[in-house]
């Protein structure tokens, strides 16, 4: 059921409210007394015209300038008591003697008619305030009874007009009476929003409910009483009469019915109040796990809260990773206690908290700056911060009154400490990502930085075909290759590894080529040159780091490698249809201060045939594994080798390398590869 | 990955490594820690013994380079024994029997401490 005009718009309300009332007004002061039934209908007519289109226009006031409830109530009873003060003023007024005024002057009739005009607007505010306190906190919509209360209250008024037809009609007008009565006081019952009030808010309701009800008391029984208002107002309109005494009834009931229920709300207020600040604490700190990346900031919220909610004396927080426990924040409880206190208390009871410990009257003996300090609290929780089973921490609790925690404590303590764990786990979360991407970063630097030191191209002469691979692993390895120009005819190579990975590996190789390409143009025998690395290395390295490598000068005109090995995997040399594993003596390099390096190292020497193929490679090729664990060793590239050596360099290595990534298919790439190929293609 | 296991223990004087599966740097810190261990209580005469050991890779070769200077600053050493063939082409290739002393049998290289002395 829905109020007619209600979904005019605001303005329009105001305006047609204005102008009905202007209208009246003006109809007033020619016919201040309506002595026809003509002038009393049209009357009559203006006033619940422009009394109803007040009424609407005050609802949406109040809708739209939100109040809260307690102003609005405190409105009322400002407008009720001015209300009242004016009908006492008035009535002693008469009683001194002097007599209603019988005469109609104007200025009388014009101030009869504003005072008419302020109760009838004190009443529709009234009655607007309470339609908004009835509306509060409904669950569903319950205009329908409102709205026929509403109706009825006009019947009231309209029957009135009937009474003053024919005085038997007044059975007419009574029983309108009794039934919005009736409706008033079932709508009266729709006090909901009270038990939402905090304790504070409640005495106050109770201490100005009890003073409205008396006035509003007061007011029906002066207007149904003889006095100059009634007269005033019934004068004014009779309807509008019946339905201010009626509104006044409404008044005494409604606040009787709030005063009343307010007083048996009283005593469980307190727990109501705890209740829902522990509920909106929990919603605050729901809000705030998704905000704070900053676990420290969450602790010192999580503590607070717990304080307050619990009227606890202190709180603080510990994390707990890997048996380690770390004080992560404290509320009113110094650094150094907590910190004490949580070694005493883990101590003794650590695998006994599985769910919140409580305990109760229980002295804690810790010592502070060889000083032993006995807590005593009167009660003490603690509550494991929990994520799967796996305590990530815990909240302690303190209260130093006569009053423990009790069950309500124990469901708060924990909920708070579950927000904790699970705060806790974010962060964790958030770190562990955090790192990962900063590690991936460092991984793409080491990546870039072996790429830039590698070289582009691979010599390009008439008798040789050389190429080179190199397949980075995930974790960066540190494999290096390289060739310098010495001279006209003769081309140096290195190929290293450095052991390690990752961007430290990755600087080792910077300077592992920094020293080849110095040493390459200085030394011309292979083996001098590696000494001399050696020397420079042992200086830079740390103890833990090695490097593997081969140095060699191959001479253009007559087909002759020279080369040392510093513990580098053994070139393979392919001639004739068998392979040979070329090893010379030698200690990689930075394992040795340089005394049994240098006695230990020999150079090769071999002459290239047609079609020999030599192959440098680091150990990423030999030691990769298949799925069931095996390396792909030196037999299977000595194979390949072989089987390919009639192709091209590329091609071969092409092959190798399908062979290698099929053989290894279940398992991810662990160490760098390199594969450098030199063929000699020239009959000397 | 194959698990890698540590253990500690003293025959004599001399401190005996058990070292078993898969050494590399994932697992390296787990042998560091044992080689600390042993630093902490004045033990510098170690064997390591590979019996069981599949396979090293040069993180895992690194933790001895790490800590052989310590030990024979303080006249002791580290010594290698039981090692399979696979694993000691490794230290083979590397050069460390230069280096390092290699023996077939545990029993020899707690012995060649004592006849050092």
């Amino acid at each position: 059921m829905q109020l007619p005009l209600i979904y005019l718009r605001k303005n329009t309300k105001l305006e047609y409210a204005i102008v009905i009332s202007v209208i009246l007004l003006i109809f007033k002061i020619i016919y201040p007394v309506a002595d026809s039934f003509i002038t009393l209908f049209v009357s009559e007519l203006l006033i619940l015209c422009g009394a109803y289109l007040w009424f609407l226009y005050l609802i949406e006031f109040l809708i739209v300038n939100k109040t809260n409830t307690l102003a609005l109530i405190l409105n009322t009873g400002i407008l009720t008591a001015i209300l009242f003060f004016i009908i006492a003023i008035s009535s002693a007024y008469v009683e001194a003697g002097n007599p209603p005024t019988g005469d109609q002057d104007f200025i009388s009739t014009v101030f009869s008619v504003l005072i008419s005009f302020a109760f009838v607007g004190a009443f529709l505010y009234i009655l607007a305030v309470f339609r908004e306190l009835f509306f509060l906190r409904q669950k569903r919509d319950p205009k329908t009874y409102f709205n026929t209360m509403l109706f009825f209250l006009g019947f009231a008024f309209i029957s009135n007009l009937f009474v003053y037809l024919d005085v038997t009609f007044d059975y007419l007008r009574n029983s309108f009476y009794v039934v919005s009565i009736v409706l008033i006081s079932i709508n009266s019952l729709r006090v909901a929003w009270i038990a939402f009030l905090q304790k504070k808010q409640k005495l106050y309701l109770l201490a100005i409910s009890i003073v409205l009800t008396i006035l509003f008391g007061f007011n029906f029984a002066f207007t149904l009483e003889e006095t100059i208002i009634r007269e005033l107002m019934t004068n004014f309109s009779p309807g509008i009469h019946t339905v201010l005494n009626l509104v006044m009834l409404y008044g005494t009931i409604y606040f009787g019915v709030i005063f009343f229920t307010t007083l048996f709300h009283l005593p469980t207020a307190e727990a109501f109040d705890r209740k829902a600040e522990e509920v909106s604490s929990l919603m605050d700190l729901s809000k705030l796990i998704t905000q704070v990346f900053d676990f420290k900031e969450l602790a010192d919220t999580v503590t607070t809260i717990t304080s307050n909610v619990c009227n606890s004396d202190s709180a603080w927080l510990v994390s707990q990773e890997a048996e380690k426990i770390e004080l992560r924040s404290v509320n009113n409880i110094g650094y150094v206690e907590a910190d004490r206190l949580t070694n005493a208390l883990l101590l003794e009871y650590a695998y006994d908290i599985k769910d919140v410990l409580i305990l109760n009257h229980q002295p804690i003996k810790v010592k502070i700056n060889s000083d032993m300090r006995t807590f005593n609290y009167a009660s003490l929780a603690i509550a494991p911060l929990k994520v799967h089973d796996e305590i990530n921490g815990y909240l302690f609790v303190t209260r130093k009154q006569d009053f423990v925690f009790d069950d309500d404590d124990r469901k708060a303590i924990e909920a708070f400490a579950d927000y904790a764990a699970v705060a806790l786990e974010n962060a964790k979360l958030l770190e562990k990502s955090l790192e990962k991407e900063r590690m991936e970063k460092e991984l793409d630097v080491a990546r870039e930085i072996q790429y830039k030191i590698l070289p582009l191209d691979t010599p390009k002469h008439e008798k040789i075909k050389v190429s080179a691979l190199f397949i980075p692993a995930f974790e960066v390895g540190g494999d290096y290759y390289d060739f310098f120009k010495i001279s006209e005819n003769k081309i140096g190579f290195v190929i290293a590894d450095v052991s390690g990975k990752g961007i430290s590996a990755s600087f080792v190789m910077a300077e592992v080529k920094g020293i080849f390409e110095t040493l390459s143009r200085l030394i011309t025998s292979p083996k001098e040159v590696l000494i001399k690395a050696n020397e420079i290395l042992r200086e830079s390295l740390d103890k833990k780091t090695f490097v593997t490598a081969i140095y060699g000068i191959l001479d253009l005109q007559n087909g002759v490698v020279t080369f040392a090995r510093a513990g580098h995997s053994p070139v393979m040399y392919v001639n004739n249809d068998k392979v040979i594993q070329l090893s010379p003596k030698g200690i990689g390099l930075g394992l040795d201060d340089g005394d049994k390096f240098n006695r230990n190292i020999e150079e090769l020497e071999i002459k290239l045939k047609n079609d020999d193929i030599l192959a440098f490679y680091t150990d990423g090729i030999n030691e990769a594994h298949n799925g069931e664990l095996e390396e792909f060793g030196y037999d299977r590239f000595e194979k390949l080798l072989l089987k390919n050596a009639e192709l091209d360099p590329d091609i071969i290595s092409n092959e190798i390398m399908r062979e290698l990534t099929i053989f290894s298919k279940d398992r991810s790439q662990h160490d760098d590869i390199t594969l450098v190929i030199l063929k000699w293609c020239f009959n000397n | 990955m194959s698990d890698f296991n540590v253990n500690v223990r003293g025959v004599g004087s001399v401190s005996v490594i058990d070292v078993k599966g898969y050494l590399d740097a994932h697992t390296a810190p787990d042998l560091e820690n044992a080689f600390n261990s042993l630093l902490e209580n004045d033990q510098f005469k170690v064997v390591v013994n590979f019996n069981d050991l599949t396979y090293i890779s040069s993180a895992g070769l690194g933790v001895f380079m790490a800590y052989v200077e310590t030990m024979r600053e303080n006249s002791g050493d580290i010594k290698f024994s039981n090692m399979q063939d696979s694993v000691y082409n490794i230290f083979d290739l590397l050069g460390f029997p230069v280096l390092y002393e290699f023996f077939k049998d545990e029993v020899e290289a707690v012995n060649k401490f004592s006849d050092e002395q």
